[in-house]
């Protein structure tokens, strides 16, 4: 009778034990996400959000200093031009915070809690107010002081892309398939586009409309008027928000293709470059390079005919776009020996970054 | 190896259904449903068996040849095991064939819980993970992402009714009704106070409501819709087989006499 007393409540602990551990929510996991100025890197990863001196890969800060498993930040921090680094949690609290970058305190008196979902997507700072997406499906609209200035507007589904704007209106994508062109003035939705599929990446904004990735394996190309169009097409999904640089928008798939499309004559600049796996990753920008992230664990600099000038190897997986700070590139790999590693142009490794356990 | 037998198969059974049934809100609870009435449908004879073989050890417990050897070999171990062995054989008896279903029951219940987290994919990771999950014959960009609204639920995460500021776990009580109610009916009385066999069904009977409702608090509400729909269809299969022990609810179900076989 004990032994099979035994076995029965082993059984049942071992299957609370298992579910715990495969347990999705509280979200389960996620990538890190990064942003820089010209003296920090800061990085949201899981339970913290790290500040990292770009001169010697050294720690500024962490926050909060200790872990609270209520809090969890995957989106990618903003830097406002008031000084302030704009962040939502994901975890089952859902505090919207601003930090000092200097210091990692909090700003504001009180957070802003009003959302009923996670924070994936980072804010969007414009004319003095920030537009913050939530997983809930509205677009939050504060004040720098971290108070509701408008009333919410509801998308629809969850949104984890950054709006974008091109000065006048805002460019929201979100999960269900959609586009949204809002009018910040009057708070409307001015009008709403199906990709034909999901989209987690923000819109690329062009000269005279904006680019869009979605599952659907597409570009399209929107206008303000809300006329659209497919403009190319990839072979899988697109996930991050391709890169226009002049005449020509850079984009990647998940099966790991980097196309350069130019966007007068709509013909790609070259035949499919394929480095070494997935890309998530948005692509990167700078002087003559394409910088190119994978699935793979792999960092490579493209030059504009898409030949490989250098590659390296972080290691891990890189879903997090990299981002650049003055003469670096930095690049956030998961799942990685380290958590940060910052090159320069040419390829050499300057520092990487563990935090303390 | 199980991720390819047991997450994807799941998962994708789970997305074809949602998306056979339109891909709307609450459809996903649908599916979940669906699932569990499959899965109900292909464990039936597993299940079949569990009733036979835990009917059969509780008759056994009552059985005068049965109880005389607990007795005249109360000390000797060793004899007790061989002559309880030399029974089973007898009468045809498989004295794990009332544990089988219960074991089947927890891949499928950790399959189901991680099948349903990756289908709603809460983060980015989730949902890369969920495009390496899918059969390519599944039209997964149309469908994702999946509506997790079901009645009142999000069904990736743990429910509860706010009621004046406070939580209430409702899933939770009624998993752990479901599961009090299932294991009640399916719980013959016993006479006989050295009856292991009857304890053990009743130690059962307290662990697993408690144990369920637990997992139904902590754990996505998806899973509670499997714990209440499977409880369910366990309670009609007992009902449809004539075995259900309905007086043991109202604490009436009386003892069955040992008898001499």
């Amino acid at each position: 009778m004990k032994t099979k007393r035994l076995l029965l409540i082993s059984l049942l602990m071992l299957g609370a034990i298992i579910l715990s551990a495969c347990s999705g929510r509280p979200l389960s996991n996620n990538w890190p996400g990064l942003a820089a100025d010209a003296e920090r890197a800061y990085m949201s990863s899981g339970s913290f959000i790290y500040s990292v001196n770009v001169e010697n890969g050294r720690e500024a800060w962490q926050y909060p200093s200790e872990a609270d498993n209520k809090l969890l930040f995957y989106a990618t921090p903003v830097l406002t031009q008031d000084g302030q680094l704009l962040i939502g949690s994901a975890g089952t609290n859902h505090p919207f915070i601003s930090l000092n970058p200097e210091t990692g305190k909090e700003n504001w008196a009180e957070n802003f809690s009003g959302a009923k979902g996670a924070w994936m997507a980072s804010p969007l700072v414009f004319n003095e107010k920030i537009y913050a997406p939530n997983t809930d499906g509205f677009l939050y609209i504060l004040d720098m002081e971290g108070k509701q200035a408008a009333a919410p507007i509801k998308l629809g589904g969850a949104l984890w892309s950054t709006p974008s704007t091109d000065g006048t209106l805002l460019y929201v994508t979100s999960l269900d398939h959609n586009l949204h062109v809002i009018d910040p003035v009057q708070g409307v939705i001015k009008e709403t586009i199906d990709l034909g599929g999901a989209a987690p990446g923000s819109p690329a904004i062009g000269a005279d409309g904006v680019y869009v990735g979605s599952f659907a394996s597409t570009v399209e190309f929107i206008q303000s008027n809300g006329n659209h169009e497919v403009i190319t097409t990839a072979g899988n999904w697109i996930w991050g928000t391709p890169v226009i640089d002049g005449n020509t928008l850079y984009y990647a798939d998940l099966d790991g293709i980097v196309y350069s499309l130019d966007i007068a004559s709509g013909s790609q600049n070259w035949d499919g470059v394929q480095p070494d796996g997935p890309v998530v990753a948005s692509l990167l920008v700078v002087g003559d390079q394409l910088y190119v992230a994978t699935e793979s664990g792999s960092f490579f600099a493209l030059d504009r005919e898409g030949k490989i000038a250098w590659e390296k190897i972080p290691g891990g997986k890189i879903y997090t776009s990299p981002v650049i700070s003055g003469e670096l590139i930095l690049v956030a790999p998961y799942q990685a020996e380290f958590a940060l590693v910052a090159y320069d142009v040419e390829g050499k490794q300057a520092w990487t970054f563990t935090p303390e356990k | 190896m199980w991720q390819t037998i047991i997450i994807q198969p799941m998962t994708n059974l789970l997305l074809w259904i949602y998306d056979i049934l339109g891909h709307g809100p609450h459809m996903f609870g649908l599916a979940i449903i669906l699932f569990t009435i499959l899965i109900k449908l292909l464990t039936w004879p597993l299940n079949a068996s569990q009733v036979k073989g835990a009917q059969a050890m509780q008759e056994l417990q009552n059985d005068k040849e049965w109880q005389d050897i607990q007795k005249k070999y109360a000390k000797d171990k060793e004899k007790l095991a061989q002559e309880q062995m030399r029974i089973y054989k007898d009468r045809g008896i498989n004295p794990f064939a009332s544990c089988l279903p219960t074991l089947v029951q927890f891949p499928i219940i950790i399959g189901l819980y991680q099948s349903i987290t990756r289908a709603l994919s809460a983060t980015p990771f989730d949902m890369l993970q969920l495009a390496r999950t899918v059969y390519p014959f599944q039209n997964v960009e149309n469908i994702i992402p999946l509506n997790s609204t079901f009645l009142w639920m999000d069904l990736g995460r743990p429910e509860s009714i706010q009621i004046l500021g406070f939580g209430l776990p409702t899933l939770a009580v009624i998993v752990a009704l479901t599961t009090w109610v299932q294991s009640k009916l399916t719980m013959p009385a016993s006479s006989n106070p050295n009856d292991q066999s009857a304890q053990m069904t009743k130690m059962m009977g307290v662990y697993m409501p408690l144990m369920l409702g637990w997992f139904a608090l902590n754990f996505a509400s998806g899973i509670s819709v499997y714990f209440i729909i499977s409880n369910l269809l366990g309670v009609a299969q007992y009902a449809a087989t004539g075995r259900a022990n309905w007086s043991n609810l109202f604490g009436g179900g009386k003892p069955s006499p040992a008898k001499k076989k």
